[in-house]
């Protein structure tokens, strides 16, 4: 007798019509049917030959196409007399040892306290994005990264508006001096100054869109990632704010500078203080099966959910919003991708956040 | 207080420290640059460097990961007072890395460079299996294409070689003869492996990964030869229980608490390839989910 082994890396989500396929190896998902899920768990307490006696003549001939295709796809291996008992399941809990792993900062300069620096370096943060509606010169990028030079801030993400400095030297420059920086985006841009080659540090982009706090949120396909941290975060907490803070224009402390909530104004409040608020870490174990409609996708242990703007259709007891993201055209039910902006029934969630004037396709 | 002998810039040690920062435990770095005196006050000895300073009776447990601790060494002119200062500071020198190892420890700076030969023995005598090896200083002995080479030192990099920045001396199978006599190399033989597993080991446990490669030319004699469009599989792996008491009975011959150890598995039996202490754990380890930093931090 032969059995069926699948790897301890390959999660399947099992959604309403089918399933996702997620190699947490090779940081890649692909759809499936939910016939191939029951193959896959009938092999998981019955031989290979135990299975095929299930199926017909002509079935049988499927079955063997979808054996050929989990191990061509190297999603598990064959053993003759039993399954290989040694090989025990993956266990999925998180640990990170950050108090805060991302902090989003919207600010008009790059010129940071000194105590938020610290504060910073005590929270353990790795992860800064910043987002900025002036045009920054080279002096203010190598500022950021002087300031940073000793930290425990592992990488830097920008968002900042182009302006015709920005040039091949400057990057060039940037390239030259700056360590953390692995992504810049100067946004608002109509004519770049020179092609983007693959050749820096960091990613470089120049959109001609003029970016926006409330563009973020966007649930789809393109932003989803298959990475081993990002899963298994989302498995046991929400991936959109868990370990993450945000401190909006005005110097307030949120989960994100796109939701009202604050816990306290930078200029009086330390981050410290402000995640000891008891609402701080409130939707940090939301995960996206306390979802509504998610908790039945295919996608929610991938997805990037979005607790800022929400459908508002439902809350949990705990006064939760456990609403769908506003920003996600995807409906589980029917397996369809539709632009989430001309659903009817999502007109007056879109109101209630005044976003008639939002660029849709950022 | 927990000291950490460490390199700079070692990604390992910073994952550590990091744990140890969210778990509120104080530590002192040492870096390969410092250089220490021993000095004594109220009749405690303490150690000083540029950078740090601390008595030995504070430090509760150390973690010996690369470098090691190095102390001034004073000169004296007069010939018979040199050879007595230099005997006294040998003990004084000595008294202070016994002190410090006989503490709560992972590895210690006077036995973690292992001798790959002198292991291979230690294996056998503990009953593990071992591919078959020998030394040689020419091909008449070697069994072509049953054959592999590898290097005897702990260091498997060769700098600035023929143009080369850095270059890797891989595993290689033998596939012809040379007609030269060479410097005395060690041969071993190969074994059609089903996959390897690779053990963290930490103190009598074992976080095994499967490291599944056969699948793949490249990879298959050397799995540090990646595949980058189409990663070796690492997956969590259990070590049958025998194989594991035999191998925790040669760390503990060894002497040593903390590594990586490398086996083939190949049908029914494990083959036992080598210990590495120094070595890069932290990639296997969190592709299995084990947070191997994080065992680390808590046992210091």
């Amino acid at each position: 007798m032969r059995y069926f082994n699948l790897f301890s890396d390959i999660l399947i989500t099992k959604g309403v019509n089918r399933i996702l396929i997620s190699d947490l190896q090779r940081n890649y998902s692909e759809l499936q049917s939910l016939e191939l899920n029951n193959i896959i768990e009938e092999l998981k307490s019955n031989s290979i030959e135990d299975v095929f006696a299930l199926y017909d003549q002509e079935s049988k001939e499927m079955l063997q196409e979808y054996l050929n295709f989990l191990v061509e796809k190297e999603y598990g291996f064959i053993t003759e007399n039993s399954w290989d008992e040694n090989f025990p399941p993956l266990q999925t809990d998180f640990s990170d040892s950050s108090t805060i792993s991302n902090i989003f900062i919207e600010t008009a300069d790059l010129m940071f306290s000194p105590q938020l620096v610290q504060s910073i370096e005590n929270l353990g943060i790795r992860h800064l994005v910043i987002y900025c509606e002036s045009k920054l010169s080279l002096m203010d990028f190598l500022t950021l990264e002087d300031t940073f030079n000793d930290s425990c801030l592992e990488s830097i993400e920008i968002f900042s508006l182009y302006h015709e400095d920005v040039n091949d030297d400057f990057v060039k420059k940037l390239d030259e001096k700056c360590l953390r920086i692995y992504s810049l985006i100067f946004h608002k841009c109509d004519n770049a100054a020179f092609e983007v080659t693959d050749t820096f540090k960091f990613n470089l982009v120049f959109t001609d869109q003029h970016l926006k706090i409330n563009s973020c949120g966007k649930v789809d396909l393109k932003y989803f990632e298959t990475n081993m941290l990002k899963v298994l975060e989302a498995i046991n907490h929400n991936s959109c704010l868990h370990k993450k803070i945000g401190i909006d224009i005005n110097g307030n402390i949120k989960n994100c500078p796109a939701m009202c909530n604050s816990f306290g104004n930078i200029n009086t409040t330390t981050l410290e203080e402000a995640i000891l608020h008891e609402d701080f870490k409130k939707y940090w174990n939301l995960t996206k099966s306390g979802i509504q409609i998610c908790k039945d996708c295919e996608f929610r242990n991938i997805c990037t959910d979005c607790r800022a703007f929400t459908e508002q259709t439902h809350k949990n007891n705990d006064g939760l919003d456990i609403s769908k993201p506003l920003k996600c055209g995807y409906n589980p039910y029917t397996s369809q991708w539709e632009e989430w902006s001309l659903n009817p029934l999502k007109q007056k969630a879109i109101q209630s956040y005044s976003m008639q004037q939002l660029n849709y396709d950022a | 207080m927990i000291l950490i002998i460490s390199k700079k810039q070692e990604t390992t040690t910073n994952e550590v420290i990091k744990w140890l920062l969210a778990m509120g435990k104080k530590f002192i770095r040492v870096q390969e640059d410092e250089v220490f005196e021993i000095k004594t006050k109220e009749k405690r000895i303490y150690i000083e460097s540029d950078r740090n300073c601390f008595y030995l009776d504070e430090i509760s447990s150390v973690w010996y990961r690369r470098g090691g601790l190095k102390f001034k060494n004073f000169h004296y002119d007069n010939h018979s007072v040199n050879i007595h200062m230099q005997e006294h500071q040998h003990w004084l020198h000595d008294y202070v890395i016994k002190t410090l190892e006989s503490k709560k420890h992972i590895n210690k700076q006077s036995n973690s460079a292992v001798n790959k030969l002198f292991v291979l023995e230690q294996a056998k005598k503990t009953g593990l299996d071992v591919p078959e090896y020998y030394l040689a200083e020419n091909t008449c002995d070697v069994v072509l294409d049953k054959t592999i080479i590898k290097p005897l030192t702990g260091n498997i990099t060769i700098d600035a070689y023929q143009n080369y920045g850095e270059s890797i001396m891989y595993t290689h199978v033998i596939d012809r003869q040379e007609e030269d006599s060479f410097f005395i190399t060690f041969f071993q033989e190969k074994i059609e492996k089903d996959f390897e597993i690779r053990s963290f080991y930490l103190n009598g446990r074992f976080f095994s990964t499967a490291i599944i490669s056969q699948n793949d030319e490249r990879t298959k004699t050397d799995f540090r030869k990646y595949n980058l469009e189409k990663p070796n599989r690492n997956v969590r792996y259990n070590l049958p229980i025998e194989i594991e008491r035999k191998t925790r009975q040669l760390m503990e011959l060894l002497d040593i608490n903390c590594g990586s150890i490398d086996f083939i598995k190949s049908e029914e039996k494990f083959y036992f390839l080598e210990v590495n202490t120094v070595g890069q754990f932290l990639g296997v380890s969190s592709m299995c989910n084990y947070g191997a930093e994080k065992a680390i931090a808590e046992y210091l």
